[in-house]
């Protein structure tokens, strides 16, 4: 009612009262013409200094990886994308697009990376890149099939690297415990088909991982688990897996199975 | 009545809506009006009616059901219906002994003379002469400034148009213009600026005393048989009135001294020797320091006050100025604290604090409760649809000393009279009233207020089944639904509200409508089930699964409020609430809530949290958490701290998000990464009208040192990263009181995002600037409001930079070990920053606004249940030139539970959008509303798919209601979206839409008809027919086949 309606309006006749503070009016609005006389200017352009071109990055190609973190290349680490030494942190991995097919892709670019132990690391970061920007199964089992190059590379009877060894096995079980179901498309055998074009077919992540760590064949690198191949079998069944390895010369009847043993 | 609590809103009600009113009321003459004038001698004074000694026993009376505010408009009800509400608060005033009242709300005359005829009680005609704001020449002014001229005359000419219209009015017993219109001397001038600051009021007082007296002169001319007089607050400038005002009959004035008013008396008989009445005076009924209701002491005071009056009153050897009163205030008005929230719940509120109200006052405590000033406390509505109303100790307090006018006593008998009032015995009798009503009321402590059930049947197809299945291609499904309110008050300080919600059935309405209930539809998913075969387990892929009789049972929503001692502290759960913009959030940090219909399509919860206000000595301190506190936000904590320094009126806002949401709003909207913001803003409106606002932002400063790539013009690629500056904002706008005109300035940058841009109107502006609260720009926007007339001209330009261009698809390569790695456009997950919708804009647009009737303002929010005129429309455009490319937005994708970005961006285009708004009421029945839009504009996420994700539409809307009881609404859409939020996020176009909505009112809602109240709250029955269809040929999302429909056959009931 009165009270506090009449105090509220001697208060504000009082302020609004003073001079008029006509310097300060004044700079503000100079202010603001500032700001707009600035913005119009740059025109989207970052000063001449600001930042490093990065045009052409030269991949590595040693086999020497250090790792960036514990968990970098398995799901769902992602500290890769900070590694100062990974050529493909600033770049956009581009994914399978099935309704695109014919759109460039991250198999370009695998394509692209030298075969051998020389681009093995490039491999690594590629993949190991694609999965943290992108978790699936394909990225998880060619970051593992990456660390498996890499341990290959960096070992020989009579040392073996331990650490890549590790960090390739964790790579593979995060495939089996995070993408279990995941499959990667081939495709193979233009002459056979119909029209003439390559015919593509889908196969299981899980069994592809469980053939690289059982069979040498499979890869054509060192095993990762030593000794005896039913090692691999135990490895399998230590993580909560039950393998049935194919029976040769058919290498795809493999069956691996999830589960409580 | 002071303007304490009273926002633009109400000023708006009292003032533009009471002279709209009375302007549009027919012109009806009651050509039988008595004679009052004012008579003295050497007893005093006396007031007389037709020669008869009268002496005013009154109160300020006002009718505003609980769930109502200030909005409500008792005179737009049916004949019966306002026959029935004045016979009950009237026949109740009579049994009392009320003779006059006084009011708020103009009377239509017809009205004025009912009252008097078939209840003996007189009213005073009062309007406000600009006390809340005025509209001159159809602009509206917020502080009335009494020194312009072209003010003046407009107040002049409205005033007497309301002398004349009531001047032979049946029951009028004088008029009154004002209402403590001294303390709302706001306005400023060069001129009186110039003044010594000590003589700046008085000059502003002269203004306003010198125009009163004009209006009262001209008035009188008019109006002979009338006394006239205005509502000073106090004495407040009485040696002005008595200078400029020799044609005042009586000295009106609102007091608020406490029980006493000590020499008030002697003072304006020796400065004015006029008799004198009090507009208000009184007590509230609740004790702000036991914390309940206090009948005992209102009636008290009340009983105080008179006494002295009638010992003032002609013949008691004193004063004898005394001629009578009106005791603010007759009825509990439950929306006066929040206004237009907790409507339903008498707040316990004190807003205010006044030492000479002794039973409730303590040091820095705050002691008037404004809803709760009544002398009879606002009932529930009963079986007719009147509020009821419960009398208090006051009202038989008062019963007793209205049984006699001082002017039928002698001393003696008024000191008998009052000696005699056994206030025990009548106290008991209130304190008897309130347990029954009570009682009546079952009020425990949680109880059930209402509810409503709805219910309805759809019939749907589509094209791709008819093909299919012939007749048999209609399914049918039905839903039902029940919501039950509940209200609960465990203690004195604690109260709330909440609703449940029941599913019965859920009908298939999807895709053509996702609608509230959708959450207990079927699930179906596919899961891999393990069995053991032979020995062996073996896992079957793929089985589907489907859930029925799900989340059956949910609060609806629920608020609660604690009142406490150094702070008010609020729960809300999915209630309305409102942004921080009028207090200071100029960068919109907390985004408005309101549209619960629009978040109940997806079952989204928002608002939720808790918001803690300080009071006394935190009075300035507000902090707000919560898992969502708007839709869409992530957990986060606000803080917001208000001062003034140096002039300036300063807000400190830091706002902190505590993690990051798992999904966003709707099933495709994306989710924002976690944010840390910190505001600091400034405003001052200077003397000469000019308005400044100054601002400064730190917004994401985790993001600092991130990286990311651009290209310069030559087409080199950088890695780049975040720097401090690039946290950093700055804004300062400058509104101008010439035409309202405005420029706004804002650099904020890469990472600084804000919230919500605020625009003049809101809701309803029908701006089509491509406004954006993200960092990444250099902005300037200018506008100005030029009125003429009824006629409302806006243009309004903005032009804006970014800092970092978006950046363009190049596919990365390898060529002989090297790695070229290109760029891609930006998202806002994976990189600090994108450009989307701030990018580059130069946008002009224009719009221009008719509307004749300015107390229903054609862009308030619930204009189109209040719009009174028979003709407003608006009608505009807006051309925008996007002159780069976009980089990507994002969508959330619910099976991998992330966002997912749609991978290229916009292009650049000029886009553009024309609409008119038109509202017709050709007569008092029938109400048409049109929306009329054409337009060429993009998609909001994804780029690609039918014309390249630009729209060419064209949109036509319309509702129209006949006798407020039949509703037909509807559209027709070409080319355009679908109708969520969704369709333009992906892209989806149609060749045509149309929907068809009738329904009809059963009964009534026990609201005012035509509010949106009445929308919510009736019973009805309805139905609804939808067609949706694609472009022959149209390959994108065929599934249903080209064209689907259905129609839905709804009612709900309400009880």
């Amino acid at each position: 009612m009165k009270s506090l309606g009449f105090m509220k309006m001697t208060k504000l006749n009082r302020d609004e009262t003073r001079p008029a503070g006509i310097k300060l009016l004044f700079a503000a609005v100079l202010s603001v013409t500032a700001l707009v006389l600035g913005g119009c200017s740059n025109g989207g352009e970052r000063d001449a200094d600001d930042g490093i071109p990065i045009n052409a990055i030269t991949l590595p190609t040693d086999v020497v990886l250090n790792l960036a973190c514990e968990d970098v290349g398995v799901h769902p680490e992602t500290c890769v994308l900070d590694d100062p030494e990974n050529p493909f942190a600033t770049t956009t991995i581009i994914e399978f697009n099935p309704n695109f097919p014919g759109l460039d892709n991250k198999f370009e670019l695998f394509n692209s990376i030298p075969a051998g132990p020389s681009g093995a690391k490039a491999r690594f970061y590629l993949w190991a890149t694609a999965l943290a920007r992108r978790p699936s199964g394909e990225n998880q089992f060619y970051t593992a099939l990456a660390l498996h190059e890499l341990f290959d590379a960096n070992s020989n009877v009579l040392d073996e690297d331990e650490l890549i060894r590790e960090q390739a096995k964790k790579a593979y079980r995060s495939l089996l415990d995070n993408f279990f179901g995941s499959v990667t498309v081939f495709e193979c055998c233009p002459a056979a088909s119909p029209d003439g074009e390559p015919v593509a077919f889908a196969i299981p992540l899980n069994e592809l991982t469980a053939d690289n760590l059982y069979r040498t064949d499979a890869t054509g690198l060192r095993r990762l688990v030593p000794g005896d191949p039913i090692n691999v079998l135990e490895l399998l069944l230590e993580w909560g897996y039950s393998y049935q390895p194919a029976s040769p010369p058919n290498f795809d009847d493999g069956v691996i199975v999830a589960g409580e043993f | 009545m002071a303007g304490i609590s009273l926002t633009k809103r109400v000023k708006v009600a009292f003032g533009l809506f009471v002279l709209a009113l009375a302007l549009c009321l027919p012109q009806v003459s009651y050509a039988q009006s008595d004679v009052v004038t004012t008579y003295k001698d050497e007893n005093g004074w006396q007031l007389r009616v037709n020669g008869e000694p009268y002496y005013m026993k009154g109160v300020v009376w006002g009718y505003t059901p609980r769930g109502q505010n200030y909005t409500y408009n008792l005179f737009g009800q049916s004949d019966d219906q306002i026959r029935k509400i004045l016979d009950y608060d009237f026949g109740l005033m009579a049994e009392m002994g009320v003779n006059t009242i006084r009011t708020f709300t103009m009377i239509p005359p017809k009205w004025v003379t009912y009252i008097y005829e078939e209840h003996g009680i007189m009213s005073i005609i009062n309007p406000l002469m600009g006390r809340y704001g005025y509209n001159i020449n159809g602009k509206w002014v917020p502080f009335t400034d009494y020194s312009d001229p072209a003010t003046r005359e407009v107040l002049k000419r409205d005033m007497q148009v309301f002398v004349e219209r009531y001047k032979d009015t049946k029951g009028v017993l004088m008029f009154a213009f004002g209402n403590e219109s001294n303390y709302g001397l706001s306005w400023s001038s060069f001129e009186i600026e110039n003044l010594p600051e000590g003589e700046q009021n008085t000059a502003k007082a002269r203004y306003l005393y010198s125009l009163f007296e004009e209006v009262i002169a001209a008035g009188k001319a008019i109006a002979p048989n009338q006394p006239f007089t205005i509502v000073n607050g106090d004495l407040q400038y009485i040696d002005l009135i008595q200078e400029l005002m020799p044609s005042l009959d009586v000295l009106g004035s609102n007091v608020y001294r406490g029980k006493s008013f000590t020499d008030l008396w002697a003072v304006a008989e020796e400065k004015l020797d006029l008799p004198v009445a009090f507009f208000e005076f009184g007590s509230d009924a609740f004790n702000a320091r036991s914390f309940q209701e206090d009948q005992l002491n209102q009636a008290l005071i009340l009983k105080d006050q008179w006494e002295e009056m009638y010992q003032k009153s002609y013949g008691m050897g004193e004063e004898g100025n005394s001629i009578g009163a009106f005791i603010f205030e007759w009825r509990d008005e439950w929306w006066k604290y929040l206004q237009i929230e907790q409507l339903d719940i008498q707040n316990t509120n004190a807003s205010w604090a006044n030492q000479g109200y002794e039973f409730d006052w303590a040091p820095g405590q705050n002691n008037m409760n404004e809803e709760w000033f009544g002398i009879v406390a606002l009932g529930p509505s009963n079986s007719e649809g009147v509020a009821t109303a419960r009398p208090r100790t006051a009202y038989y307090v008062m019963q007793q000393i209205f049984s006699k006018s001082p002017l039928e006593l002698d001393r003696d008998g008024v000191d008998q009279l009052f000696a005699g009032i056994n206030l025990e015995l009548l106290d008991l009798k209130g304190e008897v009233g309130k347990l029954a009503a009570e009682s009546a009321e079952d009020k425990r402590r949680l109880r059930l207020t209402g509810g409503r059930l709805e219910g309805e049947m759809v019939l749907r197809g589509n094209e791709a089944r008819i093909d299919e299945e012939g007749d048999d291609a209609l399914s049918f499904s039905d839903g039902q639904m029940a919501f039950l309110d509940f209200e609960f008050q465990p203690n004195d300080r604690t109260q709330g509200q909440m609703t449940v919600n029941i599913l019965g059935n859920v009908a298939n309405k999807q895709p053509l409508e996702f609608s509230y209930g959708d959450r207990g539809r079927p699930l179906s998913i596919q899961t891999n089930e393990r069995t053991r075969v032979g020995g062996e387990i073996v896992v079957i892929e793929d089985v589907p699964v489907t859930f029925n009789d799900r989340e059956r049972v949910e609060i609806y929503d629920f608020s609660a409020t604690y009142e406490g001692e150094l702070a008010d502290v609020e729960a809300f759960y999915h209630t309305s609430r409102f942004h921080w913009g009028y207090e200071g959030d100029h960068w919109g940090l907390l985004r408005e809530t309101t549209d619960i219909p629009g978040m109940d399509i997806w079952n989204a919860k928002a608002p939720q949290g808790l918001e803690i206000t300080g009071k006394g000595d935190f009075k300035n301190l507000t902090f707000l958490i919560g898992p969502e506190v708007y839709w869409g936000a992530n957990p986060k904590f606000m803080f917001k701290y208000d001062f003034r320094w140096a002039n300036f009126d300063w807000t400190f806002i830091h706002s902190e998000d505590l993690a990051r949401r798992d999904s966003g709003v709707d099933p495709t909207d994306t989710t924002v990464r976690q944010n840390r913001q910190t505001a600091l803003t400034a405003e001052r409106e200077f003397p000469n009208g000019i308005k400044l606002e100054l601002g400064g932002i730190i917004s994401a400063p985790e993001e600092i040192d991130e990286t990311f790539d651009r290209i310069d013009r030559q087409g080199n690629v950088f890695l780049d990263e975040i720097e401090n500056e690039d946290a950093l904002g700055f804004r300062a706008k400058v509104t101008f009181p010439w035409q309202e005109t405005y420029v706004k300035a804002t650099h904020q940058g890469l990472v600084a995002d804000a919230g919500t841009v605020h625009r003049t109107f809101g809701v309803m502006d029908p701006s089509r600037l491509p406004n954006s609260g993200d960092g990444n720009k250099q902005e300037i926007e200018a506008g100005m409001i030029v009125r003429f007339g009824d006629y409302m001209l806006m243009p309004r330009v903005l032009y804006r930079d970014n800092l970092v261009h978006a950046n363009p698809t190049i596919f990365p390569s390898i060529e002989g070990g090297v790695l070229l790695p290109g760029t891609q456009p930006r998202d806002t997950d994976t990189d600090p920053f994108a450009v989307l919708g701030n990018r580059e804009a130069r946008s002009a647009e224009l719009y221009l606004t008719y509307d004749p009737t300015g107390a229903t303002q054609f862009y308030d929010w619930d204009n189109d249940w209040r719009e009174d005129a028979k003709f407003a429309f608006n009608i505009g455009g807006t051309y925008t030139e996007y002159p780069t490319f976009t980089d990507s937005y994002l969508f959330f994708f619910e099976p991998i539970g992330q966002n997912v970005p749609f991978g290229t961006g916009f292009p650049a285009e000029d886009v553009w959008g024309v609409s008119s708004r038109i509202v017709m009421n050709p007569n008092p029945s029938a109400r048409y509303i049109f929306d009329i839009m054409r337009g060429f504009e993009q998609a909001s996420g994804n780029p690609g798919g039918k014309n390249d994700g630009t729209a060419d539409y064209f949109e036509f809307h319309w509702s129209a209601e006949w006798n407020r009881k039949h509703f037909f609404s509807g559209y027709y859409k070409q080319d355009a979206f679908g109708p969520y939020d969704f369709f333009r996020q992906f892209n989806l176009q149609y060749s045509d839409q149309w929907q068809l909505d009738y329904s009809m009112l059963l009964g009534g809602s026990g609201v005012q008809f035509g509010s949106v109240q009445d929308e919510e709250r009736a019973t009805r029955v309805g139905i609804r027919a939808q067609y949706r269809a694609l472009e022959e040929g149209d390959e994108l999302f065929d599934v249903n086949g080209d064209y689907q429909f259905q129609t839905i056959l709804y009612f709900t009931y309400q009880f």
